[in-house]
């Protein structure tokens, strides 16, 4: 069964004079709990492409559908809620907020919180094992680490997807298989589809479907 | 509210069946029951973390806030303080317990205007001798004094009597006196001048009558025939000549001579260079019956007592340190002896002197028994004011009533100028102030998102609404503008002790009340009636309104740059994540 569904997807920006095609006419189609792997050198539009999929940007022309429901033409609120209970993103830069400890970071995130909001923050941390270091702040951890905070936050609205651009890409190769791992676990034994943006062939191995695109077509 | 809490407290007890203990369920119920509040008690920590781990950027716009605030609370403060002391310095007739003032003024100007009654009266009162040899023989020693109303004309006190009792609390009667001392030697400035004793011849003809006249012509024509019938022509030479002596000339003439008496005239020759000192000074008889009200009070006496009997006296502080005199001295005026029982530190007023004494000591040695020049009328209330003014008005011929916002014009000085600056450019510092802190704490504010974009670009990719975004960012400015408000209270607080400290002291003069003397003093050599001045200290002092207004200003900038900040918040995309910026 197609999860989510992208047909002839569009999206143009406009350079000065120029129209620049950054996904030109791209079809995907992924089913629930598949591992998918985007790979291109930068500048190819695979980042795009995660951003329009992940509902962050809205493309020229396309469709996009997510669990049957099409995503392109809702509202920005309704993108928002979304992006909050559906997917989990994880990126290049970390993104986590500075001035927030690593639990503080995933605690953001909480969509609908409970009592046991502390507990399941401390269940995700677990899971990737940054239990001690709930407290620290970003500043503090290393950048394997503060990737690690970044999954467990994507993970703590237990979303289907989880959405990871280059997040090796500020590590090095042996923390980054690690975070490459993990994301394959959680792929493997909680069923979430991962799409995962790269420029490292090795991912591959871990994919179920790769593809690699140049200017913003699929080769 | 806390009926339902309790309740629910209970139902939760109940539930729980009292398993575990009293306090543990009490967390726990707290903990159930402000859920809601727990859901925002995340965005509180964000909050507080987002404020203490930026603190610098914390301090620099709280800074910025509490400065324009402090600003304004000082300038506000400082021209608060500088009115309420101009209020007391401006309202000087109050310092006497007096509404309004009733006198008999005559501008020099005006005396060409005056009817001949009041101006013979204006020249009465202030006909001074200026012949120094009735003081006695040249070479000799000599002190004399002249005491005028100058252009205060006098009025009876019984006049008083016609006050409307009903419009009228009380009043005080006053007469207030220029004093010309000299003293030195007399000088031979006399020149004796002898008129008269010359002769005047002098001639006059008369004119004859009708009757007389045709005597004359009868007479003529009966020469005239004699003549004939003598046989001489009358036309002829002797004819004329035998005609004029038989008939006169009826038109005659009275020839005569007188002497002018001898007299001698004593007249004072040009300016005179002798040791003759000239001093001038102002004296006031002072109504003793009334305590509240006066040209001065019991309560305005610094040393000694105030009057009681006759032939004591009271003078300023800075006349009597002129004039060297020390209390229960004795001081001579117009050579009657006076005891100084006290000094006296008016407060600004128009009706200034230097000495006081009873009214009925100053009529006496003015020679003017049952004659006063000020009346001060306190009116039976506020409301009155006007209306005993204009009653007061109309006493007598050439009243003229001062009241508060009269004298307040006649104050000068660097209070005054201070009062007057802070009233012309505290609206406009104010708006500058504000403008300027609504402008640098704006844009430090928007700076500070603008750096945070990826931030808020993350938040939103993972799912934070607008709102939430928005709300985080007017709470962090409502919180610095919390803070900024309060560094501003204290640091207006401190330059107000500061500004309190140093002893500001500003002046205030009321001009002194042109008494029609000013000539004479020209004339004598004297000084000039500089009026009294006051020196007024800054006091400044805050009120809570105005700190309030303070903190609101504060309040509002930070409210105003974090509304700014949440609509460029608002409009950032969630694709800001992906932005490769450390």
């Amino acid at each position: 069964m197609t999860f989510i569904k992208v047909k002839n997807l569009l999206k143009q920006y406009r350079q000065g004079t120029k129209t620049i095609n950054a996904v030109d006419d791209i079809d995907l189609n992924l089913n629930k709990g598949e591992f998918l792997a985007i790979i291109g050198s930068s500048g190819s539009g695979k980042s795009t492409l995660l951003q329009l999929i992940g509902g962050l940007d809205r493309p020229t022309k396309g469709i996009i559908e997510i669990d049957g429901a099409e995503i392109t033409k809702i509202s920005d609120a309704k993108l928002t809620t979304l992006r909050r209970d559906k997917i989990g993103f994880i990126f290049q830069n970390f993104n986590l907020i500075p001035t927030l400890t690593a639990a503080q970071n995933v605690e953001a995130v909480i969509a609908k919180r409970t009592k046991r909001d502390r507990a399941r923050v401390k269940e995700v941390l677990k899971k990737v094992g940054l239990e001690e270091r709930a407290n620290h702040l970003p500043s503090l951890l290393s950048g394997g680490e503060q990737q690690r905070v970044a999954i467990a936050r994507a993970l703590i609205n237990e979303p289907a997807i989880i959405l990871a651009d280059e997040p090796t890409g500020n590590l090095d190769s042996k923390t980054g298989e690690s975070i490459i791992r993990i994301l394959h676990d959680l792929n493997k034994q909680n069923k979430k589809t991962v799409i995962l943006v790269t420029h490292s062939d090795y991912v591959k191995k871990y994919a179920d479907q790769t593809i690699e695109i140049k200017d913003g077509k699929i080769t | 509210m806390h009926c339902r809490m309790i309740l629910k407290y209970f139902k939760y007890l109940l539930r729980s069946n009292f398993k575990r203990s009293y306090f543990s369920n009490l967390i726990l119920l707290s903990y159930d029951h402000f859920i809601k509040i727990k859901k925002i008690m995340f965005y509180l920590r964000y909050l507080w973390a987002e404020l203490t781990r930026r603190w610098s950027k914390t301090l620099t716009i709280s800074l910025g806030l509490a400065m324009a605030s402090a600003i304004i609370i000082t300038i506000i403060s400082v021209s608060q303080s500088l009115s309420t002391a101009q209020d007391k310095v401006l309202n000087p007739l109050q310092n006497v317990g007096t509404d309004i003032m009733v006198s008999r003024t005559v501008d020099s100007e005006e005396i060409q205007n005056l009817d001949d009654a009041t101006r013979e009266e204006a020249l009465n009162d202030n006909r001074i001798t200026m012949d120094f040899s009735k003081l006695g023989e040249p070479g000799e020693q000599f002190a004399n004094d002249t005491l005028m109303p100058g252009s205060m004309l006098t009025f009876a006190s019984s006049e008083t009597e016609k006050l409307d009792p009903s419009l009228v609390k009380t009043y005080a009667t006053g007469l207030v006196l220029n004093v010309v001392h000299q003293e030195g030697t007399i000088p031979k400035l006399a020149a004796e001048i002898e008129t008269g004793g010359q002769r005047i011849g002098f001639s006059q003809s008369f004119q004859v009558s009708d009757a007389d006249r045709q005597a004359f012509m009868d007479a003529q024509q009966k020469a005239m025939e004699e003549l004939k019938s003598k046989g001489i022509d009358p036309n002829s030479e002797e004819g004329q000549k035998l005609m004029r002596q038989s008939v006169p000339n009826p038109v005659s003439t009275v020839n005569g001579e007188v002497e002018v008496p001898k007299s001698v005239i004593r007249q004072e020759i040009g300016s005179f260079s002798t040791d003759v000192k000239t001093e001038n000074f102002t004296l006031a008889g002072v109504d003793t019956s009334k305590n509240d009200i006066g040209l001065i009070l019991p309560n305005q006496i610094v040393e000694g007592r105030y009057l009681e009997q006759p032939g004591e006296v009271v003078a300023t502080r800075a006349f009597a340190q002129k004039k060297n005199y020390s209390l229960n001295g004795t001081i001579t005026i117009a050579e009657k002896e006076f005891t100084l029982v006290g000094i006296v530190d008016p407060k600004l007023y128009t009706m200034s002197a230097d000495l006081y004494l009873s009214l009925t000591d100053a009529q006496q040695l003015a020679g003017r028994d049952g004659r006063i020049n000020v009346l001060l009328v306190k009116a039976s209330n506020a409301d009155n004011v006007k209306l005993a003014g204009e009653s007061a008005a109309g006493l007598f011929p050439g009243a003229k009533v001062t009241d508060a916002s009269e004298t307040a014009q006649q104050v000068s000085g660097s209070l005054v100028s201070a009062a007057s600056l802070t009233d012309k450019f505290i609206g406009v510092t104010s708006i500058i102030v504000v403008l300027a802190a609504f402008i640098i704490v704006s844009l430090l504010t928007i700076l500070s998102v603008n750096k945070r974009v990826r931030e808020i670009g993350t938040l939103k990719a993972i799912g934070w609404k607008n709102h939430l975004i928005i709300r985080q960012i007017i709470a962090e400015n409502i919180v610095i503008g919390v803070i900024g408000a309060a560094l501003g209270i204290g640091l207006a607080l401190g330059a107000i002790a500061l500004l309190n400290h140093y002893d500001i002291s500003l002046s205030a003069t009321v001009a002194g009340t042109d008494n029609g003397f000013g000539f004479a003093r020209r004339f004598l050599g004297g000084e000039n009636n500089e009026g009294v001045t006051a020196s007024v200290q800054l006091n400044v002092i805050y009120t809570y309104t105005v700190l309030a207004l303070g903190s609101l200003i504060a309040l509002a900038a930070s409210l105003f740059a974090g509304a700014l900040a949440a609509i460029k918040a608002a409009k950032m995309k969630p694709q800001e994540a992906f932005r490769n910026l450390e």
